[in-house]
């Protein structure tokens, strides 16, 4: 439904999104995980078409964004980080507006915007001033907007920002509730709202993919095995052999996307090879450029992401390594 | 068209939702009516006189024309009100991101602004008709010439806020946008003074680029297409921009 590319944005010298690639089939919630100037809202703000990327392409609903906006554009609903509210007009006026220009039928548009309304939960507030609306409240008439005009894509960029506890809920059974008949592409600083809302996670630190899977799956991939990165110097030799032979070692594969030379080690959990593997790399002569476990990497991230999330305890705890996966 | 047509509500609508369009009335109405009363007031004391000797006198040239020239500088001073927010405060809202992510063009939503600002612009010139009607209870003036000028007046905004509209498109900050489309719209004044002393080559060209000159003729009741052609190529010119301006943001992010 969404396929994205080596998507490439500069921002004169700022490199803000590092060819990133991932698909997100139809029906399929993927939450979008980073800290903060990770580049998800450049990303998001590329699949919507507000602006062009610097390289790569990306495609929603069949149409790439940049050769057939317009097509792209009518299947797609987009919260912006900031709800895109005016505040002089009522809510109702505003929704009226946007079904306006989203192409919604004039004999339609009443109906849509009165059930969008409830959907949301904005029908008490339909008469006040968008201005006058408390950040919830905003949240939520920018979600009812994206929904609007029921688009097969979706794209809610941090869509919970803001909101108290209980509405974080509504919010996120409202999104649940959305998948299915849309596909939907939703962004987070917070750990645990991926794992229950979405089927599958990219994580993107400084503009650059760093993991895609289950929640499931990295959660196990943090808990479960250790896996090491290893470069070595050994032009021409079996090293992936050699290396799955040692002791512990249960799985080895050429790094992705890193230079010759380049593997993953995973080992048995709680085993250490390291040694190992260093003694076994030197004696054969091989040198040895770089040895270090991967998961801190992906750790950093996640201890970045788990920082933030309010329902969490203290910022402290859910900072432990021991939590941030389980949280 | 559609589309234009709900970006042109909108606009209007927010204009009038807040104070601004009153005020940007009021602006307007206030001092045309002074003028208007003050060019009436003479215009009766000189055709009692004229009236007791049995001359002529024409309501179009020494009340209307009059008026309507000095409207074209209050127009001046008017018009960044209009545009400055137009763009510019779209921007620091994030609301253009609405817009840019909806499947319109960039073409539907300038022209969309465009037909919004110059649906407040003719608000503004109908409360004056209200004072032409008085002209029309209290003596018979002749409506030819009359439309000339409106029509005029109509295109000389157009192209104001076709310029307004491009500066408000290349800021994010409304008070910036005001002040520059103010300088800018006061030097395509005040170009045309300098037409007599700036000699024979560009003195025709200086009153040519003055925004005001082209107007004279509409004052006097004239439709000459040159004018008209003066304006509603500027009225282009500015969208025009308006459009690259918005393109190239696009490309910066
Ligand atoms: N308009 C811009 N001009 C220049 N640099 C920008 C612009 N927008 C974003 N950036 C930079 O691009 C990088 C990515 O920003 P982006 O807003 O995509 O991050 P994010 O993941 O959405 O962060 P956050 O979690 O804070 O919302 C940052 O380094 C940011 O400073
Ligand atoms: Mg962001």
């Amino acid at each position: 439904m969404i396929e994205v590319q080596h998507l490439t944005k500069r921002y004169g010298r700022v490199t803000a999104v590092d060819d990133v690639s991932f698909r997100v089939e139809r029906g399929e919630i993927l939450g979008f995980l980073g800290p903060n100037g990770a580049g998800k809202t450049t990303t998001m703000r590329i699949l919507t078409g507000y602006m062009p990327a610097s390289e790569g392409r990306a495609t929603v609903a069949g149409f790439d964004v940049f050769e057939h906006p317009l097509e792209a554009k009518r299947r797609t609903g987009y919260l912006p980080e900031t709800p895109p509210l005016y505040p002089d007009m009522t809510v109702r006026e505003y929704l009226d507006f946007v079904a306006r220009i989203k192409g919604v039928s004039s004999n339609e548009r009443r109906t849509r915007v009165e059930a969008v309304m409830r959907r949301t939960r904005v029908s008490d507030m339909a008469s006040r001033h968008c201005g006058k609306l408390s950040k919830g409240y905003r949240q939520r008439v920018g979600l009812a907007q994206a929904i609007l005009h029921n688009p097969e894509v979706l794209i809610l960029d941090e869509p919970t920002a803001g909101l108290d506890p209980k509405q974080i809920i509504e919010t996120r059974d409202l999104i649940r509730g959305l998948a299915g008949d849309h596909t939907i592409v939703l962004s987070t600083h917070i750990l645990p709202e991926v794992s229950q809302t979405c089927q599958r996670v990219v994580i993107i630190n400084k503009g650059r993919v760093v993991a895609v899977d289950t929640p499931e799956n990295l959660t196990a991939r943090l808990q479960g095995a250790e896996t090491l990165y290893v470069h070595v110097d050994a032009p021409g030799a079996d090293v992936t052999s050699a290396l799955a032979a040692l002791p512990g070692v249960t799985r080895v594969q050429p790094a992705e996307m890193r230079a010759s030379g380049a593997y993953e080690v995973e080992s048995e959990r709680g085993r250490d090879v390291r040694r190992d593997l260093a003694r076994d790399i030197v004696t054969r002569g091989w040198g040895l450029l770089e040895l270090r476990p991967m998961r801190m990497s992906l750790e950093d991230v996640f201890l970045q992401v788990t920082t933030e999330e309010p329902a969490a305890a203290a910022p402290e705890s859910a900072a432990t390594p021991e939590e941030a996966p389980r949280a | 068209m559609r589309n234009i047509m709900a970006i042109a509500g909108k606009e209007l609508r927010s204009y009038f939702a807040s104070p601004i369009a009153y005020i940007i009335i009021g602006f307007f109405a206030l001092p045309f009516g002074v003028f208007f009363y003050l060019y009436l007031d003479a215009f009766l004391r000189q055709s009692m006189q004229m009236a007791q000797y049995g001359g002529n006198m024409n309501v179009n040239q020494q009340v209307i024309r009059l008026v309507l020239q000095n409207a074209s500088v209050i127009i001046l001073f008017v018009m960044p009100m209009i545009t400055m927010r137009t763009y510019a405060e779209e921007k620091r809202s994030g609301t253009v991101e609405l817009l840019l992510t909806s499947p319109v063009t960039d073409l539907q939503i300038i022209i969309g602004k465009f037909l919004g600002a110059l649906g407040l612009y003719i608000a503004m010139l109908l409360v004056t008709l209200l004072y032409v009607a008085i002209l029309f209870v209290y003596g018979n003036p002749e409506w030819r010439p009359l439309v000339a000028a409106y029509l005029g007046l109509l295109l000389m905004g157009g192209a104001f806020l076709s310029i307004g509209l491009f500066i408000s498109s290349t800021t994010d900050n409304q008070i910036v946008a005001g002040i520059i489309s103010f300088v800018v719209f006061l030097l395509l004044w005040i170009i045309g003074w300098f037409a007599e002393s700036a000699g024979p080559t560009i003195g025709p060209l200086t009153s040519y680029l003055s925004i005001t000159e082209h107007f004279e003729d509409f004052a006097k009741g004239i439709v000459d297409t040159k004018h008209v052609l003066y304006y509603a190529s500027l009225i282009t010119f500015g969208l025009f921009l308006t459009a690259k301006s918005v393109d190239s943001e696009r490309w910066r992010g």
